[in-house]
């Protein structure tokens, strides 16, 4: 089976030995799409450039649909679209024209070009605003025209790097909409950066997160939040006393982590709520424990991404401590 | 297989010049939505003309074999927004640098040199419409062309042609400089000595040794040379010197253009 993307021990090293990549390995499949997070500074648009061959890895082979990012460039960027982080549109020209010349770069025929660029605008919804300047376009308006001038070519796979970055709910899910549309109509595979773990969890069928330029974990969404292995069940109680020893009948249940007792609350951590709720249910009840009301909180993709990638937050602290360090030193020697 | 290869090449000639043709398309449409910048851009050598011009006409200071001095300079003053136009088309990359469009051209399926030279030869779209600005004021300031079509036409296609060199040569700078603060500096910095080193305003024999020898290597002397002989003395004894040193230019220019290109991005 070709991957849609293949990548291993993917390496870069910037000038001044900055090691954006440090041995990356990823799969993507055909017809996925696949959510890449990790904080800044994380790797990822630099994975996603190398992988677009805008520039070369340092060490390490990656693959898109079979053709080498290096030495098969060409034919990889017949195949692609990619819709930067940055805005990528002309803004002095109308959203037809940037299309218009997006299609004569890209060589699409000038027999059906008109018609491919007025079904696109249909389907991406700016049909209305087509003969408008970009520059009166909102954000989400911005970002659709990219995507449609990405998807000109009807690539196998798009790339974005964080696509809905600084848009409002609303314009993100009609981009999403957009893009789900395309990979169910068209197949295309999607490979996407973001910083909202919503969007990964609602739209990704697999999610990696990559941190420090590693790959820390991938999955499905469901998979990764599984793998925390802490749902916790909250029972508030109507009456304010439980006895120890039910308590220690709920901890000597199957699969039950740890359990809490708060004023009248009693929190229990359990690997799967749904399959350790009944247990302890029937516990409460043989102790003739009222239970007023049952709240069950599943771990969520921020508390998978805080757990893989937010150690980071600790390093950081400490440069910015470095750093008023040196800014002391530095105001020092200037008296 | 020789038909088969000539037939690739074929495709890759046609390829990189529907490229090149979509970025001229691209200015075309881009000048039509907003002038302003053609406008506040002929100032500059309007005042040259009827200023300077005007002035040093009434003065006879520089032997220019009989020609009006208004008349000796115009060649020289359309060569000077042409450049201007074009040394500042960099900036325009640099812009697009920060934006994601040069990122997005590079991974189009389009040869990357085609994208470089389409963006250089693109910029005189910019300069012939300058030039079709500036050249109505020189015939109100009583400046007389040769009334010769297929000369003229030569003349727009020089200005054309030197527009394309010079804007690859702000690319370059783009590549190796990449802030638009820095850009601006240097863009001041090139022209004017490239303006004055040269035969735009007054005969290389009148210079100093050492600035005829730079005379000598500056581009724009050869292409004020030619677009001079071409619209006001009718000289064309230095001609074919004159376009194949321009032809020079222009090949050094997008070659180290086409290869810097990659450096804008990283």
């Amino acid at each position: 089976m070709t991957f849609a993307i293949d990548v291993r021990g993917l390496k870069k090293v910037y000038k001044g030995n900055v090691a954006a990549l440090a041995g990356v390995d990823m799969d993507v499949k055909a017809g996925d799409i696949f959510a890449l997070l990790g904080p800044n500074g994380a790797g990822k648009t630099t994975l996603m450039r190398i992988l677009t061959t805008q520039f070369k890895p340092t060490a390490g082979e990656a693959h898109v649909f079979g053709l080498n990012v290096v030495r098969e460039g060409a034919e990889v960027r017949k195949v692609i679209g990619y819709v930067p982080q940055e805005t990528s549109v002309w803004s002095d020209i109308t959203g037809y024209e940037n299309l218009l010349i997006y299609a004569k770069i890209y060589g699409l025929p000038s027999q059906s070009r008109k018609g491919i660029i007025y079904d696109m605008l249909e389907s991406i919804g700016l049909r209305a605003a087509a003969d408008q300047l970009v520059k009166t376009y909102s954000g989400g308006m911005i970002r659709r025209l990219e995507i449609a001038c990405a998807m000109l070519i009807n690539p196998k796979i798009l790339f974005l790097d964080e696509p809905t970055l600084g848009l409002d709910p609303s314009a993100r899910i009609a981009v999403w909409e957009k893009l789900t549309s395309f990979k169910e109509e068209y197949g295309t595979t999607v490979l996407f950066s973001t910083h909202y773990m919503d969007e990964a969890n609602a739209y990704s069928d697999e999610v990696a997160i990559i941190n420090r330029g590693r790959m820390v974990t991938s999955g499905t969404a469901e998979e990764l939040k599984h793998s925390l292995r802490g749902e916790l069940i909250r029972f508030s109680l109507s009456d304010h006393h439980i006895d120890e020893h039910t308590l220690d009948q709920i901890r000597g249940l199957e699969r039950v982590n740890s359990v809490v007792v708060t004023d009248s609350t009693l929190s229990v951590t359990v690997e799967d709520a749904e399959i350790a709720l009944p247990g302890i249910i029937d516990v409460l009840r043989r102790g003739e424990i009222p239970v007023a009301r049952i709240a069950t909180t599943k771990p969520t993709l921020d508390d998978v991404f805080l757990k893989y990638a937010g150690t980071t937050r600790a390093p950081s602290g400490g440069a910015s401590t470095n750093g008023l360090v040196e800014k002391g030193v530095g105001s020092n020697r200037r008296e | 297989m020789g038909w088969l290869k000539r037939g690739w090449g074929a495709i890759a000639v046609n390829d990189s010049l529907r490229v090149v043709f979509s970025m001229m398309e691209l200015e075309l449409r881009r000048l039509r939505n907003d002038r302003t910048e053609v406008y506040t851009r002929s100032v500059q050598p309007v005042l040259w003309l009827a200023v300077y011009g005007t002035v040093f006409s009434e003065i006879h200071a520089i032997p220019t074999n009989g020609v009006p001095y208004i008349d000796y300079i115009t060649p020289g003053v359309l060569l000077q927004s042409v450049i201007f136009v074009a040394v500042f088309y960099g900036l325009t990359l640099v812009w697009e640098r920060e934006t994601g469009i040069l990122k997005k051209l590079l991974v189009a399926p389009a040869s990357r040199y085609a994208t470089v030279i389409g963006r250089a030869v693109a910029s005189g779209v910019r300069a012939i419409i300058q030039v079709a600005i500036v050249i109505p004021v020189a015939l109100l300031l009583g400046v007389s062309f040769i009334p010769n079509l297929v000369y003229f036409a030569a003349a727009l296609a020089i200005l054309f042609i030197i527009s394309g060199g010079f804007a690859a040569l702000s690319i370059i700078v783009a590549a190796l400089l990449k802030t638009r603060e820095r850009f601006m500096g240097i863009g001041q910095a090139l022209i004017l000595p490239l303006f004055f080193a040269s035969n735009a305003l007054y005969p290389i024999a009148l210079m100093p040794r050492a600035l005829q020898v730079f005379a000598a290597f500056n581009p724009l002397t050869y292409a004020v040379d030619a677009v001079r002989g071409l619209m006001i003395t009718g000289n064309l004894a230095l001609l074919p010197l004159d376009v194949a040193a321009i032809a020079l230019f222009d090949i050094l220019m997008f070659a180290v253009a086409s290869l810097s290109f990659r450096k804008i991005i990283e």
